[in-house]
């Protein structure tokens, strides 16, 4: 705890901001993600549509969850 | 006198095939199929060498419930094909070590030396990525396919999740087909990329590391033969 005791909080503030700034930013990916498939979909469909969204809808869950988990946690 | 081209003649110089085997041209004036490689009747289809239902299927012949934008009503799908599975293993191999990295970051001395919770959060996060990772790769194997109707090929190409390439070339404008089969690996599971030369827009469309290369040229070649046969025969749609 040598690096964090010295320097304080100063630096665990600015790793707080970015790893918040990195989950907005996926967040949003992850909702790019969903708006693909569905392009993705739309042009080929070989009877794997369902579970494809459903991935892409738990994947942009799991994204905001975690999101919501740092902003208590951190 | 130069021989003038016959396209009976032409059809029956043709060598068997097994896919001649299965479904054997119909040549009656009578009653005149549209394409060669059409199922004959009494001939199911879920019979034949190469149907399957499996929607990963990479090489999948007269497949089921399979619908692509700008497809014709009449269109009919001959074959889809994507990338051999095996070519996977290069992302699969580095997914597996992203899923067991964090148990040995935690032992570095500047992970180890934050806050539980944020040793909590990162770890998450590295879940995160891999999964962004897997996710993308996936799609992209996916839906990067190659299909072959009984009028055209397209390529259905993602080159990552916000770019997508579809091209398509009729069958009467492919002028040449290669198959290259090269590597010990690709020797051994069969599978290689069958690169056509058309006179189309695009002048090269290439099927990447599909299965059986060799009976994708074949259908290929009889489709054109098709083709031809129904320029002379005034049956072009």
């Amino acid at each position: 705890m040598e690096i964090f005791g010295s320097l304080g909080t100063p630096l665990l503030f600015v790793v707080k901001v970015a790893i918040w700034l990195f989950l907005v930013l996926y967040v949003l990916f992850a909702a790019v993600v969903i708006r693909q498939v569905r392009v993705m979909i739309e042009t080929l469909q070989v009877g794997l549509e369902k579970p494809l969204k459903g991935i892409a809808l738990i994947h942009l869950i799991f994204s905001v969850t975690v999101f919501v988990l740092s902003l208590f946690i951190l | 006198m130069p021989d003038v081209f016959d396209a009976k003649k032409v059809g029956d110089n043709v060598p068997k095939t097994e896919l001649d085997q299965v479904a054997p041209h119909k040549t009656s004036q009578k009653h005149v199929p549209k394409k060669v490689i059409e199922i004959p009747e009494g001939v199911d289809e879920h019979q034949l060498e190469g149907h399957n239902h499996n929607p990963l299927s990479a090489f999948c012949y007269y497949p089921d419930n399979v619908k692509f934008i700008n497809e014709d009503p009449e269109e009919k799908i001959i074959l889809l094909l994507r990338k051999h599975p095996i070519t996977n293993l290069g992302w699969l191999s580095i997914t597996f070590l992203m899923l067991i990295a964090p148990p040995f970051l935690s032992v570095a001395s500047p992970f180890e030396m934050l806050p539980w919770g944020f040793q909590i959060i990162l770890s998450l996060v590295w879940y995160l990525i891999t999964t962004a990772f897997v996710l993308e790769q996936f799609l992209s194997w996916f839906f990067h396919v190659n299909i072959v109707t009984d009028e055209r090929i397209i390529e259905v190409d993602f080159v990552n999740l916000l770019y997508r390439e579809i091209t398509d070339a009729n069958l009467d404008q492919i002028q040449d087909v290669t198959v290259e089969v090269g590597g010990a690996l690709r020797t051994y599971l069969h599978f290689g990329n069958v690169v056509i030369q058309t006179a189309a827009q695009v002048p090269k469309i290439e099927f990447e590391a599909v299965p059986n290369p060799d009976k994708v040229a074949r259908v290929l070649r009889e489709l054109r033969i098709e083709e031809e046969q129904e320029k002379l025969e005034g049956r072009v749609r």
